[in-house]
């Protein structure tokens, strides 16, 4: 997270990206593959979980950006995307779960399938809804976000139910020498991996492609009329960003070795929409670093927890009418977040 | 149990979802937003509710009475403080304003009444029919012994009452004439006189008292605890879709039918399947968007 969040908005291609990614993921190798082992201050783990974290959903918020930043699409079911990739690449490598199917595949070939049923699954929703009018796409797809949360629940045989599916494997704890050198190693390699994706899509919407993206946002009706296939580009756009959630959806399992409902819930999407809101949808940079404030405030509140006299369960309450009141805040009064283009939105700031 | 209780039991659902969602639609129809905060107006009426019954020695109807008035009144200032002041922003700013403001007062509501489930206490009077004759098809049966418990009543009684009170409303008031003027075009309806702020004040005010007697109403069925709300608000919607949205008479239509949906797949579902049954809800919802997303009182929300 430490370098994404650097953020004067020049280099457009992302090689910077690129090239940071890729000595992140260089990085992680020497720590995993090495016999080097690191020990971390005990105080600084909670900010290596909450970072690490954030790689996992800084993917997620890139594939979103894709889909309502560039092409306008109210996803508001990503979770889904996210919990299926995770279920999948869960199912497709377990070793022997307590509970649900384990096939006990090699872990790449779990985390590609993750990404296939994921973007399968985006298609599905995509040629079906993506037609709809903007906020009946987000109803339809906060619904099929709940139904399959409540398939997750129910088919016990299959999704193990509320325990969910466990003994996944945890390639980098395996490869490493210790758990810090592991939690290390991880961060790392997220981190590596969240760069990619930015290279990734910012490469895309650079391109004349992203051009067409911005434009079906700005005026559906005129970029039909230039000859653009505008239904083609928002299934495409739909789907890359159900992909890339099923990416972070499998790189969350392979890192906590068991997913179960409970991580996949509403709060997941509400999350990456306001980091994506507050940074200012349409900004890669922007959207990761909106999230980056987001998930700060989940660590600033980890601590407030110690020092206000108050339990953690009201303390929980407490977080989230702020978080609540910082979305309603963000639209009314910034509505092209912290560091978006409000001409380019086409919002009134 | 036969068919028939399971009917009733839908019945019953599908009256307080169908109050519910009269005022949900009608401001869909006339703001031209989705009110995702719209199930937490549900759980605050109920609280007052709970609250005047607990606390002064009211009969039970004067409580309702008061959760109403709480209701119209918070939704209202909500209104205004929320939504009214960004609604030329469009529809898709209002909906994720509603969801931000749901989430921050479902935590609100919590944190002020706790985690537990209440209910009202009242005395429960249950009129049994035995004695029908069994009509079995194959492992179900389509008769079968019924009872009806004087809350059933209570419930499909205030469904009633209001349908024919908004029937009232809509078709025999300048105020309703002026609801519907506007939910067709607002242009026009401003052109010819309308004061369209009062008529959109009005509307959130009556969308807060049919919130309110909705959220008696599930308290007096089953209980409240702050989630009831949240856990609700995806059946009214799904009921207000299907019902074309914006139409108060599809909403009542949709309602029905999901409630029906709800028990009769609770009832036929296996058993550790309960959880799906309100994803049968939302399968209806999809399905409905899909199929015909005018919903049955045919209105577009399709734009290509």
């Amino acid at each position: 997270m430490s370098v994404a969040d650097r953020l004067p908005l020049g280099d457009a291609a992302g090689n910077g990206a690129l090239l940071l990614g890729a000595v992140c993921v260089l990085l992680a190798a020497v720590f995993a593959l090495t016999p080097l082992v690191v020990s971390l201050p005990g105080s600084l783990y909670v900010f290596f979980e909450v970072a690490i974290l954030f790689a996992v959903y800084g993917v997620l918020v890139l594939g979103l950006d894709l889909q309502y930043g560039h092409t306008g699409l109210v996803n508001f079911g990503h979770v889904a995307f996210f919990a299926v990739g995770a279920y999948a690449v869960a199912m497709l490598s377990a070793r022997d779960s307590f509970a649900g199917v384990s096939l006990g595949l090699p872990w790449p070939v779990a985390l590609a399938g993750g990404v296939v049923v994921a973007a399968l699954l985006g298609a599905a929703v995509g040629a079906t809804s993506v037609r709809l009018r903007d906020d009946f796409l987000a109803v339809a797809t906060l619904a099929t976000a709940e139904i399959v949360h409540s398939l997750f629940v129910s088919f016990e045989g299959v999704f193990g139910g509320n325990v969910g599916i466990g003994s996944v494997p945890q390639p980098v704890s395996d490869l490493a020498g210790d758990a810090d050198t592991a939690m290390l190693a991880t961060l790392l390699l997220f981190g590596g991996v969240t760069l990619f994706t930015l290279a990734a899509v910012t490469r895309l919407t650079e391109a004349p492609y992203g051009r067409v993206l911005r434009a079906i946002r700005a005026d559906e009706l005129v970029t039909r009329s230039v000859g653009k296939s505008v239904l083609t580009y928002k299934m495409q756009s739909f789907v890359y960003g159900a992909a890339l959630a099923g990416l972070a959806g499998g790189l969350f399992a392979l890192y906590t070795g068991a997913v179960a409902p409970g991580y996949f819930t509403i709060q997941v999407t509400v999350t990456v929409w306001i980091g994506m809101l507050l940074g200012g949808a349409a900004n890669h940079r922007g959207v990761l670093a909106g999230l980056a404030v987001i998930m700060g405030l989940r660590l600033l509140s980890r601590f407030a927890l110690g020092v206000m006299p108050l339990s953690a369960d009201a303390f929980a309450s407490v977080r989230l009418v702020v978080v609540g009141l910082i979305l309603v805040a963000v639209i009314r009064y910034r509505p092209a977040g912290l560091w978006g283009d409000a001409e380019e939105l086409g919002v009134d700031t | 149990m036969g068919l028939l209780q399971n009917v009733i039991f839908g019945l019953v659902t599908g009256s307080y979802i169908a109050v519910a969602a009269i005022g949900f639609t009608l401001v869909y129809g006339i703001v031209n937003m989705i009110n995702f905060a719209y199930g937490e107006y549900l759980t605050v009426g109920a609280f007052v509710g709970l609250l005047t019954a607990g606390t002064l020695p009211v009969p039970l109807p004067v409580a309702v009475l008061v959760a109403m008035v709480g209701g119209g009144v918070a939704s209202l200032v909500l209104a205004r403080l929320f939504f009214t002041p960004i609604n030329h922003t469009g529809p898709v700013p209002m909906l994720l304003t509603s969801i931000g403001l749901g989430i921050a007062l479902r935590n609100l509501i919590r944190l002020v009444a706790g985690r537990n489930a209440r209910y009202f206490d009242t005395e429960t009077a249950t009129f049994r029919l035995t004695g029908v004759p069994d009509v079995s098809v194959g492992p179900f049966d389509l008769l079968g012994d019924f009872f009806v418990t004087s809350e059933h009543l209570v419930v499909v009684g205030c469904a009633v009452g209001v349908f024919l009170a908004l029937h009232g409303l809509l078709t025999r008031t300048d105020v309703g004439i002026a609801m519907r003027a506007m939910g067709d075009d607002e242009d026009l309806a401003r052109v010819r006189g309308v004061d369209t702020q009062r008529i959109r004040d009005s509307v959130w005010v009556l969308a807060g008292v049919l919130a309110g007697l909705a959220g008696v109403l599930v308290a007096i069925q089953t209980n409240v605890s702050a989630g009831t709300g949240y856990s609700h608000i995806l059946q009214i919607l799904a009921a207000a879709i299907l019902g074309g949205a914006g139409s108060p008479y599809g909403a009542i239509a949709g309602s029905y039918i999901i409630g029906l949906v709800l028990s009769l797949s609770t009832a036929f579902l296996p058993g550790g399947m309960a959880e799906l049954s309100s994803a049968m809800a939302f399968l209806i919802l999809v399905v409905v968007l899909l199929v015909k997303p005018s919903g049955l009182a045919a209105r577009e929300v399709r734009e290509a």
